[in-house]
């Protein structure tokens, strides 16, 4: 009897007549379990940032100048205790110092994993679908394999080593398994003949003019690269996306002074920006991104702004409305997804600009010098492209392939995601 | 149905403005929906028809709110729902919902059925995932679907089987009111029927209010109890179905159902067929809003015409105004009809129409007899041939004017009971009803 009554209950429950509008109406919405979860790392990220900014970031130098007329004194704030120059973690044998950048980069990461990684988890049919598109092209399937690598190693590894510093006894030391001739002025750790040396895994891709590893330059290059590609792209992403989607579904007066403004924004070179900001401030590699950032979006919010005027024209938006969504909902649940395939194709294919501009402004000597990217060990290389080809030549090679592999990708994606374009 | 009230319309309108310049300067309007009333009850449908560019979806969106209407009222058991704020309004929402009529873009292509149908629950405040997706499993069920179709998308259902998963949808916060826009003029014939059917179903079973917008007679007299038959923004007649029918009180509306094919030859009668195209909302003709294509138009005091000569006068009239008659052409065209005393041969050799010929060219351009059984009439109708083929083509213009104007371009009907015993708006049916009321003023 009983149970029979609860199968009642439970099966009512399923039919739509049976829904009880005045409870729903009056109960609180509740989140489901993922979305708390997304939430929680959000706000523990952010916490742990503030943590960061308050006890060893700039805010605290300016608080330990003010408060306390130096530097070196000790002070707290909201019992953080302030300590300028201390390593974000020390266990010891791990030490990572989180420098803005990481911080932008680890938000970055999360953002990839929250709005690119779960949907595609929660999506299975559907991500089979575009994968089978995807594998349509082998060059990108290879691209992205190198990519992963690139990444995995750019991200991780440094964490574990630290950069590679000046070594006045392994100077332009040859990659494992090449010679070169003594005469050329380097040192020599595995002397073949007397005037022939040779590489050795010690230093597997060789060493710099001041005997830098080669390998582990690289290595932070990757790292370099994938910050300023990340970092900039998402943030050209939100931006884009915010402004294009609002003026496309406010239109009016909203939509032409936004629109009016990218224009301008466009016209506005970023080189200009950023070399008037370096002298005014020092070059960095957080201010490279910033401007990158922060004023690169114009051309993908076009892009997401007349494909959402085309989009806000179907009915299912007609629908969604007559339902009783809030402008807000529709634009999260139904413009942003329905624009996302453009967007990603263009944020792909915009990468790869981003790297390479990074890697300009390097080797032109613009950027931060300490920052081990691509174009800076290019640089350092050019003086002796005909003794030691192969610090120039090395980084080349990445900075090239990696540069190929997004624009392929990018193709792939393209073709994959947006069969509309041609 | 009972005799309570769900929906109320009153003179509700819908103008667009036309603008110009930077200034967005308000220099014309279009008046899509110009002042409509009805009302439907629970567990009636209530059908809207008419041709395309009438309004009939205008009045749709603009009772639900999806568009803001110009003025008028909505009354929704009572309630006056142009004066919601929004939190009243979304709740309004889940008591009145619409089904569209692409059932290809009426839905997210990155949507799954489920997520979908489910939408509206999610809006509604049911947070709970799985019990949204029992509801909906449910629901296909019974619109005739298989409860797997949930992780399904659009792309993998025909247009019939979207139609069901949009008729789920509309239901699935279980409204009053489903406000239905040509919710199968985008199937197969041999679909339609199903979802006719199943609407029909559905709605006997949930006593559900529905306003039914079609411009196909056929399915509105399948599904609907009564009818509005609308004409440029404006409600011309509104009777129950099978009697508008058998009886249809405006002329317009005997339009409409001669269009409908009669497959039997002999039920065949005489079809009217409308001359002229409908006019321009933004620029609706005065009076009675059909009288430029109205086979019944009344003709002025103190004239006889013929019915169907008389509308061809006021076809060549209507064509004047919009100004001079090409009278090349009516010339080529009807140099041999005219007959032979009228052609001239011409210095060059060509045979060319005098103006006599001219005249009867146009006359058979426009299907008016080469003389008009009133003679006054044809009198006024020489002159003013007589006039534009001499050029002068603002004095025969106003001529037409002056002597054939219609009493239904100087007054407006109004939406009145008529003698059939339901309301129509014709002055026709004005008229008749002022002369057995007042049979000394004429």
């Amino acid at each position: 009897m009983m149970a029979a009554d609860t199968d009642n209950t439970r099966r009512g429950s399923s039919r739509f007549e049976d829904i009880d509008w005045n409870e729903v109406e009056q109960r609180s919405g509740s989140r489901p379990l993922l979305t708390t979860i997304k939430l929680g790392s959000f706000a523990l990220f952010g916490l742990l940032a503030l943590y960061d900014a308050i006890r060893n970031g700039p805010f605290a130098e300016w608080l330990l100048e003010y408060i306390s007329g130096g530097p070196q004194a000790e002070y707290t704030v909201l019992g953080i205790e302030v300590a300028t120059g201390a390593p974000t973690f020390d266990f010891g044998s791990f030490v990572w110092d989180v420098t803005g950048v990481d911080w932008l980069f680890v938000a970055t990461l999360m953002v990839m994993f929250w709005y690119a990684v779960v949907p595609l988890a929660r999506n299975p049919r559907m991500t089979r679908y575009y994968w089978r598109q995807f594998r349509k092209n082998r060059a990108a399937v290879i691209s992205m394999v190198y990519l992963v690598v690139i990444f995995l190693v750019g991200t991780i590894v440094p964490l574990f080593i630290s950069v590679p510093t000046s070594n006045f006894q392994a100077q332009l030391l040859p990659p494992v398994f090449t010679t070169v001739s003594t005469a050329a002025g380097g040192d020599c750790l595995v002397q073949v003949t007397d005037s022939v040396c040779r590489g050795t895994m010690a230093h597997p891709l060789g060493t710099t003019r001041d005997g830098r590893d080669i390998l582990k330059l690289v290595i932070f290059g990757m790292r370099v690269s994938m910050q300023i590609g990340l970092i900039a792209t998402l943030m050209n992403i939100v931006i884009a996306t915010a402004i294009g989607a609002s003026a496309a579904y406010m239109g009016g007066w909203v939509d032409e002074l936004l629109m009016r403004y990218v224009d301008i924004q466009l016209t506005f070179p970023q080189f200009f920006l950023f070399l008037l900001l370096s002298y005014l401030f020092e070059p960095s590699l957080f201010l490279l991104i910033m401007i990158f950032g922060l004023f690169g979006w114009g051309g993908i919010s076009r892009i997401v702004r007349s494909e959402a005027l085309q989009r806000t024209e179907e009915e299912y938006f007609k629908a969604a409305q007559s339902a009783g969504a809030s402008p807000l909902y529709v634009v999260r649940r139904h413009v942003v997804p329905n624009v996302s395939n453009s967007i990603i194709t263009a944020a792909t294919l915009a990468i790869p600009g981003l790297i390479l501009a990074e890697a300009a402004f390097a080797f032109l000597g613009l950027s931060d010098p300490t920052i081990p990217s691509w174009g800076t060990t290019i640089s350092a290389g050019r003086n002796y492209l005909g003794t030691a080809w192969w610090v120039a030549t090395i980084p080349g090679l990445f900075l090239f392939f990696t540069i190929l592999a997004f624009n392929f990708i990018g193709d792939a994606l393209r073709d994959a995601l947006d069969p509309r374009q041609e | 149905m009972s005799a309570r009230t769900l929906l109320e319309v009153k003179g509700l309108k819908k103008h667009y403005p036309i603008t110009q310049g930077v200034l967005k300067k308000e220099v014309g309007r279009v008046r899509a929906v110009d002042g409509v009333d009805f009302s439907v009850s629970p567990g009636e449908t209530l059908g809207i028809v008419g041709e395309s560019g009438c309004g009939k979806s205008t009045v749709a969106t603009s009772l639900l709110r999806l568009e803001e209407p110009t003025a008028g009222d909505v009354l929704f058991e009572g309630e006056d729902i142009t004066t919601y704020d929004k939190a009243e309004l979304k709740r309004f929402r889940r008591r009145a919902q619409m089904i569209f009529q692409d059932p290809t873009a009426s839905f997210d292509p990155r949507m799954s059925i489920g997520e979908s149908v489910g939408e509206p629950l999610l809006i509604h405040g049911i947070s709970d995932r799985n019990r949204r997706r029992e509801i909906v499993k449910d629901l296909l069920e019974r619109v005739g679907l298989s409860a797997d179709d949930i992780d399904r998308y659009p792309h993998e259902f025909s247009g019939g089987q979207k139609q069901r998963v949009a008729l789920a949808r509309a239901l699935v916060v279980n409204p009053e009111l489903i406000v239905a826009d040509e919710p199968v003029s985008a199937l197969d014939v041999s679909i339609q029927a199903d979802i006719l059917s199943l609407m029909n179903d559905i709605q006997a079973e949930f006593d559900l209010a529905m306003l039914f917008i079609s411009h196909n007679l056929g399915v509105i007299r399948e599904v609907c109890d009564r009818v509005a038959v609308m004409y440029l923004g404006e409600i011309v007649e509104i009777a129950p179905t099978e009697e508008l029918f058998s009886n249809p009180q405006h002329p317009y509306t005997r339009a409409l159902l001669g269009s409908i094919p009669q497959p039997d030859p002999r039920q065949r009668g005489e079809s009217i067929t409308l001359s002229g195209d409908v006019p321009s909302p933004s620029n609706p003709p005065a009076g009675c809003r059909f009288h430029t294509r109205c086979p019944d138009v009344i003709p002025p005091e103190g004239y006889e015409f013929e019915q169907r000569h008389w509308r061809s006068v006021q076809d060549l009239r209507q064509r004047m105004r919009k100004g001079p008659l090409d009278l090349e052409t009516v010339r080529t065209a009807h140099s041999d009809a005219a007959g032979d005393g009228h052609v001239q041969t011409a210095e060059d050799g060509q045979s060319v129409l005098d103006d006599e010929g001219l005249k009867a060219g146009i006359r058979e351009e426009f299907d008016i007899p080469q003389r008009l059984s009133d003679d006054e009439a044809e009198d006024v109708l020489d002159r003013a041939l007589t006039a534009e083929v001499s050029d002068d083509h603002e004095s025969g213009r106003d001529l037409l004017d002056e002597e054939f104007q219609t009493p239904c371009e100087q007054t407006a009907p109004e939406l009145r009971e008529t003698s059939a015993g339901w309301e129509a708006a014709c002055l026709l049916h004005d008229e008749q009803r002022q002369r057995v009321e007042q049979p000394a003023d004429d």
